[in-house]
């Protein structure tokens, strides 16, 4: 029997998601002190703003709320799913009043994007943006990349910190508790922040001779965007802007970096890093890599795009990269990309619908299922194969072995299931409004596996249904799902429930 | 007779990229959307200056050029949005650059130039890259500065959120420490 939620669910739900918005509002100080820095009083009036809604919510959320009550499972997952709602909400008021965007749901659509880590975008004139206003579109790559929750968890933890963690699409158990594995993935993000900064500033200063503050400016854009997986660029055409292979490198390596587990991190800080070449995730992330690049490395040469194979290399390993971490990061243009057609769209589509590692900022189905799928079809087909009887092992390594159980083999395959789903449903809808195919999937599986790469189907024109559906395939791909589900079910027993 | 010599002319002009007349001013979409069209001809562009000048030990410098309506009506000047910026990277030999005033961005709209030079898509010297490797570059019109000031509404209304904010703050810890 569905039992219809009473107040003190909703005073729950409320209080922990008054701390999330709290946070946010914390973090909204970053772009209001860069905009007071660069005397940009529109974007600051903006800032200010949105602050003001995040801290008025959130302290009314949490003088009406209580805490007195642990966070359950279902509590939890509610509170995750409405702050992915809601923070792009109050988060795109700056988008609005900037005038780059057509309509309040392009600004939300941008913010969406920015938090989900997905990259597609609706801004426009980008290239006119204030610095401010764009600092704030690559931090929302950075507070969703991280996860808005762990924020929440390293800095105001509370009862139900599992349950949040579980609800961002997370299941490392890194260290004891979910609190001290939320603060080593800040102290990650931060090492990376450094090390990433400094990098594709020093870069930007000595080898393409930018000004020291732009080298900077461009250094931390471009970090958020590809440690976060995100795909934002700071200027409208994203990487290829640089013309640059050591950039690029550098972009590559962070790219690699995001879209890794914190698991896989912790191993290489403090071993045992040998364990790593067995483990079936890595084992799986490198072999769909090699895959889809052979695909698209033959595709391209069979359209003959490039007159020689250091432009191939170069091109084909930078796209497939960022489509199979999740980025989205191009440096060729979205009208040139539309044209790759055959065994290069087929490796990009694929490329970006298995995604990167679980639990990291990577979207899409994510290797480790594609791994355990492909071992549990391989034990299903030794069964077939050997005599009536014989016992196949149905173990796999993954830091150590495990057994595949058929429970586990049932979740994952439905989870991928869910996630070929979403990419179908999102084509389906863009080819009702008249989009070809190839590009209908190429935007919907960039959408649902919060890639952001785009070959002009995401456009201010675009239809507002189609526009909607993409919002909804990032916050789905982004909550892989159970989040979501739990909110409508919550929905469903408000109406429905006794 | 003369329709079909037109047409052929046309024909001819337009299916092969070198033959494309140096003094055209190619539109930058369709640079985008047909690069390979014109690679390897000499072409001229006309747009603004954004972005940055990458002064490279080359002795090159690296820009954008964007020619989409903001180039000459700036959103922040009451331009009216039309869709993303349609630009493509120029590479401009350092002499060149003698009298440009700087790139384009927020609240900056960058000096409108006229750039001639060989358009080079996906060039095998440089492992694919595609741009204009710029010979001349003459200047149409120098940029200029633009001023974007406050929205008060928002930012009174913001600070009057945040102090009502603080206030339930206040509240609640007072309630809690009197529990």
């Amino acid at each position: 029997m569905l039992i219809r939620p009473i107040g003190s669910d909703f005073r729950t739900i409320g209080f922990y998601l008054g701390r999330v918005f709290l946070v946010v509002a914390a973090s909204g100080l970053f772009p209001l002190a860069w905009s007071i820095a660069g005397r940009e009083w529109g974007p600051f009036s903006s800032f200010l703003l949105m602050i003001g809604v995040f801290v008025v919510l959130g302290a009314a959320m949490a003088l009406a709320g209580r805490d007195e009550q642990r966070l359950d499972w279902g509590h939890g997952m509610v509170v995750v799913a409405v702050t992915w709602l809601a923070v792009p909400l109050i988060g795109s008021i700056p988008f609005m009043l900037s005038g780059h965007f057509a309509s309040p749901l392009d600004a939300y659509f941008d913010a969406m994007s920015g938090l989900s880590t997905t990259g597609l975008s609706l801004v426009q004139d980008l290239d006119h943006l204030a610095p401010s206003l764009n600092f704030w579109r690559h931090l929302l790559h950075f507070l969703g990349g991280q996860g808005i929750v762990i924020a929440v968890l390293v800095l105001v933890a509370g009862g139900g910190a599992m349950t949040l963690y579980y609800g961002e699409g997370r299941d490392d158990h890194i260290l004891p508790s979910v609190r001290s594995t939320a603060r080593f993935i800040w102290v990650v993000a931060v090492a990376h922040l450094v090390f990433g900064v400094l990098a594709l500033g020093a870069v930007a200063y000595f080898v393409l001779g930018f000004g020291w503050i732009r080298s900077l400016f461009h250094g931390l854009m471009i970090f958020f965007a590809g440690f976060d997986t995100g795909g934002f660029a700071p200027q409208s055409t994203s990487v290829g802007y640089y013309h640059s292979a050591v950039f690029e490198f550098i972009v590559s390596i962070l790219m690699v970096a995001g879209a890794m587990s914190f698991a896989v991190h912790f191993a290489l800080w403090r071993g045992p890093r040998r364990s790593l070449i067995r483990n079936l995730e890595a084992r799986t992330i490198i072999g769909t890599f090699i895959f889809t690049m052979t695909l698209v490395l033959f595709g391209l040469a069979a359209m003959n795009a490039f007159g020689d194979i250091a432009g191939l290399s170069r091109q084909g390993f930078f796209q497939v990269l960022s489509a199979h971490t999740g980025t989205g990061f191009a440096t060729v243009p979205p009208t040139e990309m539309v044209r790759w057609s055959g065994l290069a769209f087929a490796g990009m589509a694929i490329a970006m619908g298995l995604g990167g590692m679980a639990s990291s900022t990577a979207g899409g189905i994510k290797s480790m299922r594609v791994g355990l799928t492909a071992t549990s079809m391989r034990h299903e087909i030794q069964s077939i194969l050997l005599p009536h009887g014989a016992i196949v092992d149905r173990s796999y390594f993954q830091f150590r072995n495990k057994q595949l159980t058929p429970a586990l083999a049932r979740s994952v395959l439905t989870m991928s299931l869910l996630y070929i789903t979403l990419y179908i449903a999102g084509a389906v809808i863009a080819l009702a409004y008249g989009v070809p195919l190839q590009q209908a999937l190429f935007e919907s599986v960039s959408a649902g596996a919060n890639v952001g790469l785009s070959v002009g189907v995401t456009d201010p024109s675009m239809p507002i249904l189609l526009e909607i559906t993409y919002i909804i395939q990032m916050w789905l791909g982004r909550l892989e799902f159970i989040a979501a589900f739990a909110l409508i079910g919550f929905l469903y027993s408000m109406v429905r429930g006794k | 007779m003369l329709v079909m010599t037109a047409a052929a002319v046309l024909i001819v002009s337009v299916g092969t990229g070198p033959a494309v007349a140096q003094e055209q001013i190619v539109p930058v979409a369709d640079l985008l959307t047909a690069p390979a069209r014109y690679d390897g001809a000499v072409i001229t562009i006309e747009g603004e200056l954004v972005g940055d000048y990458g002064y490279r030990a080359s002795g090159m410098v690296w820009t954008q050029l964007n020619d989409d309506s903001y180039a000459r009506d700036p959103l922040v000047d009451g331009g009216a949005l039309t869709g993303a910026n349609a630009g493509v990277g120029l590479r401009i030999p350092e002499v060149q650059m003698a009298g440009l005033s700087a790139p384009g961005g927020y609240r900056i709209r960058g000096p409108i130039v006229r750039a001639t030079g060989q358009w080079r898509f996906h060039d095998p010297s440089r492992q694919g890259e595609t741009y204009l490797d710029v010979s001349s570059v003459q200047v149409i019109e120098l940029g200029k500065q633009l001023e974007e000031g406050p929205n008060g509404a928002a930012a009174i209304t913001g600070v009057i959120l945040v102090l009502a904010g603080g206030a339930m703050m206040m509240r609640r810890r007072y309630l809690r420490a009197r529990a």
